[in-house]
């Protein structure tokens, strides 16, 4: 005992990365609180975070998964890395299910790989060996990885395939919905800039988010921020898909309540950005809602789709009027 | 900023999505005064005061060794001994507790906590509906990845089973691929230059009827000791005190760790310290493998960081490093 190898100090990233997962929960129904608490206890004894205002979601404990490999890099420079990605999964309104994986990486590290406890007490942390190359991990990660580098992406999938494979899902679901992908990194803002968010989609369409933060911003809030964008993003692609395939004008008004039903039922409740973001983060969120403009092309689905559905009830209702008339 | 809540920034804080972890008191050291199977009880009172006569002169020279301390600080320390209630159960606590606890004050030493060994497998009984403590410690594994791991479809886990490396490949079937069937050794991560591999078996059974295996319930042990194990929060294996001239004909009558001692020092501790019986040195060497890669709550880690930093005690940061032991002849 004693001092050999003190208590590790706590470390100033230079650097955070994550991929987020997003799909409907794959079951009829949205479940409640007791389901989500269920699907989302990853561990026995470590309990779901669950919070009720202002909309309801369950957070579960992160799990970790060890790592020794190289970091993807924009130039090539070979970079080692050992440690753990952290997982979570996210559970909103007992109907849309996200999985992130993550890390925090700090500027530099031992010189080679340390006992294994070293890292486990520093959960979430890819520690580099040598010096991080933090800019050039930053882009190289969000272009994504090569064969032997490190894939996050694969953690944040094997979580959700884990949560899919609880039996109280009977996937049913009642639309059929695809699933994105959100990948983010994040670095420190420059001393005299303000913090910043770019905000990508790109080929196959995979999200990509840069960030810079202000100094000592936590990884989880981050990863919290990009849950958050993740999710208000699948909704708009979600909504918008289902709305693009579907002839409005049609006279199928059973084939158009069809498709308009589920929305109404399961997602148009969901809009909520910022739930819970911390103040320096939610602010972010300011700059997508200029351009493009997160909440105004939401408003404007959602308008549509309420204006069908008035529109249609009034379309039936004169037709039963009608058929009383010729009847009578 | 700390975790996805900050304080000062909500004005509405929900108790259910703020996880709080109970704080527990702490020792400098956890001495355990050896171990025994329930054959060696069977051997009679003279085997037992041979084994406390062995265990007392090291006893004395850990005493002697905790340190260094702040000037004018006095080291706390608490003893305690694990009694194997969960392999075998030869015989009653009123018949067997008695002249333990006589064999140790023979040799002038006081076994201030007393464990059951089924307390690390079971729910904690102060708990009702809790997660048994061996399988809390199990969700808890992170495998030590070898090099090479990058989160794509790690190794699958033999279940049951945990290595300090990498096992070997496992042989190839087909006939046609014998040829270049060629064995290749098991790897020890970190290895000086030559391996150790050792797998480890947690358990054996099924599911629902689970054996745990002696050296993952000794890990379950240290962490106990170590004050690092909650469930939701909450401490577990908190000692109730007991009159030691009054055990029960039951083991599942006797809480699993009890006080013996009114004012000892607390049964939780910065470090442990086990004088054992050189036979259980494979057992312990496989608590270092499975020590190595249990992931504690940071909160946790934190609070016994943050109070030995406080009484200038600071702590090794890896847990294994916290754990030590004697393997004193003739034991």
């Amino acid at each position: 005992m004693g001092a050999q190898e003190s208590t590790p100090r706590p470390v100033r990233p230079v650097l955070a990365c994550g991929e987020v997962r997003t799909c409907l929960l794959p079951t009829r129904d949205a479940v409640d609180e007791r389901a989500a608490e269920a699907l989302l206890r990853l561990r026995a004894d470590e309990r779901v975070r669950v919070s009720r205002r202002p909309n309801r979601c369950a957070v579960s404990p992160d799990v970790l998964t060890g790592i020794d490999c190289r970091l993807p890099t924009a130039n090539g420079a070979k970079v080692r890395a050992i440690g753990t990605v952290a997982a979570r999964a996210v559970l909103t309104e007992g109907r849309v299910l996200q999985s992130t994986a993550y890390f925090a990486a700090p500027a530099e590290g031992p010189d080679g790989r340390r006992p294994w406890g070293y890292y486990l007490v520093r959960p979430g942390l890819l520690v580099p060996v040598g010096r991080l190359p933090a800019p050039a991990v930053a882009e190289g990660f969000l272009a994504g990885h090569r064969q032997g580098e490190l894939d996050v992406g694969s953690v944040a999938e094997s979580l959700l395939a884990r949560i899919s494979r609880a039996p109280l899902l009977d996937y049913d679901t009642p639309l059929n919905t695809a699933s994105t992908v959100l990948r983010w990194s994040a670095r420190p803002a420059p001393a005299d800039g303000e913090p910043s968010l770019r905000f990508t989609v790109g080929e196959e369409g995979l999200r990509t988010v840069a960030l810079r933060l202000p100094e000592g911003t936590a990884p989880a809030a981050v990863a919290g921020l990009c849950e958050d964008l993740a999710l208000h993003d699948w909704l708009l692609t979600t909504v918008g898909d289902k709305l693009d395939g579907v002839r409005l004008g049609t006279d199928d008004q059973a084939a158009v309540r069809k498709v308009l039903g589920p929305l109404v039922d399961h997602l148009l409740h969901l809009w909520m950005p910022r739930a819970r973001l911390e103040r320096v983060l939610a602010g972010l969120w300011d700059a997508l809602e200029e351009a493009p403009g997160f909440t105004r092309q939401w408003d404007a689905l959602a308008q549509r789709i309420r204006d069908q559905l008035a529109l249609r009830a009034l379309l039936a209702r004169r037709e039963a009027l009608d058929a009383r008339l010729t009847t009578r | 900023m700390k975790g996805s809540l900050p304080e000062e920034e909500t004005s509405f804080r929900e108790t259910s999505a703020e996880p709080h972890t109970a704080s527990v008191p702490f020792s400098h050291l956890s001495l355990e005064l050896g171990h025994l199977y329930m054959e060696d009880f069977a051997e009679g009172p003279d085997r037992l005061r041979r084994h406390f006569a062995a265990v007392r002169p090291w006893a004395d020279a850990v005493r002697a060794g905790v340190g260094p301390l702040p000037e004018g600080r006095r080291p706390r320390i608490s003893t305690c001994f694990l009694v194997d209630d969960y392999f075998s159960r030869l015989a009653t606590p009123a018949e067997l507790l008695p002249p333990l606890l006589a064999a140790a004050r023979e040799a002038g030493l006081t076994i201030d906590y007393l464990a059951r060994e089924s307390g690390c497998a079971a729910p904690d009984p102060a708990h009702p509906g809790s997660a048994p403590l061996a399988e809390s410690v199990l969700h808890r594994l992170v495998e030590s990845p070898p090099p090479g791991s990058t989160g794509y479809r790690p190794p699958v886990g033999r279940t049951g089973w945990l290595t300090n490396g990498r096992r070997t490949p496992s042989r190839r079937t087909s006939a046609a691929l014998d040829a270049s069937d060629v064995w290749q050794p098991p790897s020890e991560t970190l290895a000086r230059g030559h391996s150790v591999f050792m797998d480890v078996e947690l358990f054996s059974g099924t599911e629902e009827d689970r054996t745990w295996s002696c050296a993952f319930l000794a890990s379950v042990w240290q962490l106990a000791r170590l004050g690092l194990l909650r469930d939701n929060g909450r401490a577990v294996l908190t000692p109730a005190p007991w009159d030691p001239a009054a055990f029960p004909a039951d083991w599942d009558a006797l809480p699993p760790v009890v006080r013996l001692t009114p004012d000892a020092a607390p049964f939780t501790a910065y470090g442990t310290c086990s004088v054992l019986p050189g036979r259980f040195l494979p057992v312990e060497h496989a608590v270092r493998v499975v020590l190595d890669q249990v992931q504690l709550e940071p909160d946790v880690l934190d609070q016994a960081a943050r109070r030995s930093e406080a009484e200038g005690y600071p702590l090794p940061g890896g847990v294994v490093e916290r754990t030590s032991y004697v393997f004193p002849p003739g034991l």
